[in-house]
């Protein structure tokens, strides 16, 4: 059975928009204005039990917009959403509630600790919300203390915790009902490179040791490479990527950079290759590897001169990602510049 | 554990959550203290001042030679204050914290809880409430002992009443102030509703006993839940009978009851208007 099913997905925002000026704003109790804003546009995804999938996309595309509609937080305006066979849309209280029992969510810039409270406080009342059994709950808890390191923490105000402490305990007290599917919405936003890797490998951990099914938002690249198998990408409410990481890592053999430093200055003018950056002993090359091929152009620059350091790199999958939302902006503005003007429909902008 | 048992402790540790939130700062009890006692304090004064000038012949509305208006004399209109400032004080003041939960979007992520979510604010707001209430009644014993003489507790029943309709009366002001601030799904604005509210149940039966009102504003009142805000648990305080008690306490666990299913209906016809944009 698939964890999450989207089949047409979408939610329009209907927001009201204010004019400048005194008569504006009293025309706007009169006749008050409306922009729709359409956050997600009719997006269709599977991810099945156990699968850890990464939902990129730049600011206002719709991933959080989505998690929400997910998790039952908003309804959608149109399609269909299943998490664990339940449409989180449901209002049927029996629906609700096995969704809510079976899913954990982080919202990276929402705390689900009581800030003046130690994170036992919270973690004992999150325990009784999800009407988990004294016994167990004292087991879980344990477990969960020991695996995410937050023993010495347990009894500190949430205040006084730093941030990378708290996301600890937040995802902890999270996976305290032993969810089976968690979504986690920009987890790591705001913290240090060091913090970030050990979070990484607690989701890691979390998605092997548990098979919990994570769906997880960033704009951190390393999250996405580090933890995830597979990647969604939404672009103005629309998917345009769904592949695994590995496919979307292979675009990165399509291009290498060859940076190449040599004893004494040389001639590096090189027919075919253009250089990113260039000085009298060293230089930085993009290589097409659809038009050149490799050993050929490290041959020509053996040939050059005695090499003193040499490297070859893939691309970044940060350039990646970069390059397809550049590429998907492109083809809009030019469908854009001959389709009808804006205002006539639906807008899709905005922070979401 | 068995079902209902785990279902009551959510709500149960819900209110002792808050409770301890509460007492992180002491100080935050501080503020609401200082003002009772001295509203208490002038207040007392002014029955004072009213009652001498009763008895120097200018107030004509005083029952000759007994020294009452519409049967209170100076030490009940004192005590009737303070006992009716208590729900005002110690459960007047969740719309605020909710509306804010509200209008900023908090309330979204609270929703995909496996409770009731009017169950469970109730429960997370009376728990501080009534550890306030308890400190501004014990504050209002030793203000009222000086100032107006003797504690007016005849009976045990009488004090269980008071305690009683002062539970419901908090119960009330929490279903009604969540009530109001569920307007926030229809209305960007809503703290004129709250505001209309509070001047109202302060001038019936807050400030002043609610036989002190023109008769027409008395029949009007009862048709309303405002007299079992406050002055419900301050007539069983001042005038109680067994039969007044129990009237007054059924009126209120009536009108608890009604609130709380309004609640439920607006909050479940809100639910589909939340809009939560932004990351």
């Amino acid at each position: 059975m698939a964890a999450i099913r989207v089949e047409g997905l979408s939610k329009t925002f209907r927001t009201r928009t204010k004019a400048e000026g005194f008569g504006a704003s009293l025309r706007g109790l009169v006749r008050p204005a409306w922009r729709l804003i359409e956050a997600v546009r009719g997006i269709d995804f599977e991810v099945g039990e156990g699968e850890v999938v990464a939902f990129l996309g730049p600011n206002g595309a719709g991933k959080s917009t989505t998690i929400k509609m997910l998790t039952g937080i908003l309804a959608p305006t149109a399609g269909r959403a299943e998490v664990l066979g339940i449409d989180p849309a449901s209002r049927r209280e029996r629906d609700r509630r096995l969704l809510a029992t079976s899913i954990g969510a982080v919202f990276g810039q929402k705390s689900q600790l009581w800030f003046h409270l130690p994170p036992s406080d919270s973690f004992r009342l999150l325990g009784a919300v999800y009407e988990i059994e004294p016994a167990l709950l004292a087991r879980r808890r344990a477990e969960l203390v020991e695996r995410f390191g937050i023993a010495e923490y347990m009894d500190v105000p949430v205040r006084k915790l730093s941030l990378g402490e708290r996301v600890r305990c937040e995802i902890a007290a999270s996976l305290l009902h032993a969810p089976r599917v968690l979504f986690l919405d920009e987890p790591t936003i705001g913290l240090d490179v060091v913090v970030k890797r050990e979070i990484r490998g607690l989701l890691e951990e979390v998605a092997r040791c548990d098979h919990v099914t994570i769906f997880l938002t960033s704009h951190d690249i390393g999250d996405i490479e580090k933890v995830c198998k597979r990647a969604i990408i939404i672009h103005h409410g629309t998917v345009i990527v769904d592949e695994s990481m590995k496919e979307l890592k292979h675009r990165a053999l399509a291009k290498k950079f060859i940076g190449v430093k040599y004893t004494e200055p040389v001639n590096l003018d090189i027919s075919g290759l253009v250089p990113l950056k260039r000085t009298r002993d060293a230089a930085r090359f993009e290589i097409d590897t659809r038009a050149h091929r490799i050993e050929d152009v490290l041959r020509l620059l053996v040939e050059r001169g005695e090499i003193l350091d040499l490297t070859v790199e893939d691309e970044s999958l940060e350039n990646i990602i970069a390059g397809i939302f550049s590429g998907r902006s492109e083809e809009e503005a030019r469908a854009a510049a001959t389709a009808r003007p804006a205002s006539e429909g639906p807008t899709a902008g905005g922070e979401r | 554990m068995n079902r209902h048992l785990l279902i009551a402790r959510k709500y149960r540790v819900a209110a002792s959550v808050s409770l301890r939130n509460r007492l992180a700062y002491l100080g935050n009890f501080a503020s609401s203290l200082a003002t009772y006692a001295l509203f208490i304090f002038v207040f007392s004064r002014i029955w004072t001042a009213v009652f001498s000038g009763a008895a120097a012949g200018s107030a004509p509305a005083l029952a000759s030679g007994h020294r009452t208006i519409a049967g209170y004399d100076r030490a009940m209109c004192i005590w009737y204050f303070i006992v009716a400032e208590v729900p005002m004080f110690g459960f007047g003041h969740f719309f605020y914290t909710l509306a804010q939960d509200m209008k900023s979007g908090q309330v979204a992520y609270l929703l995909g809880r496996p409770y009731s979510f009017v169950g469970y604010h109730y429960a997370g707001s009376m728990g501080s409430a009534i550890l306030e209430s308890a400190l501004l009644l014990v504050v209002g014993l030793i203000l009222g002992s000086v100032f107006a003489g003797p504690v007016p507790l005849g009976s045990l029943p009488q004090a269980g009443a008071i305690l009683l309709s002062l539970l419901l009366a908090g119960s009330l002001q929490f279903l009604l102030q969540f009530a109001i601030a569920m307007t926030a799904f229809w209305f960007e604005e809503n703290t004129a509703f709250f505001w209309i509210f509070q001047k109202i149940a302060l001038v019936v039966g807050t400030l002043l006993p609610l036989e002190f009102l023109p008769d027409a504003a008395q029949r009007v009142a009862w048709w309303t839940p405002f007299p079992l805000l406050a002055y419900a648990p301050a007539r069983i305080a001042v005038a109680f009978t067994p039969a007044t008690a129990l009237r007054l306490l059924l009126l209120q666990a009536v009108w608890v009851s009604i609130a709380a299913v309004t609640c439920r209906l607006v909050f479940s016809v809100g639910r589909a208007k939340i809009t939560s944009q932004g990351g």
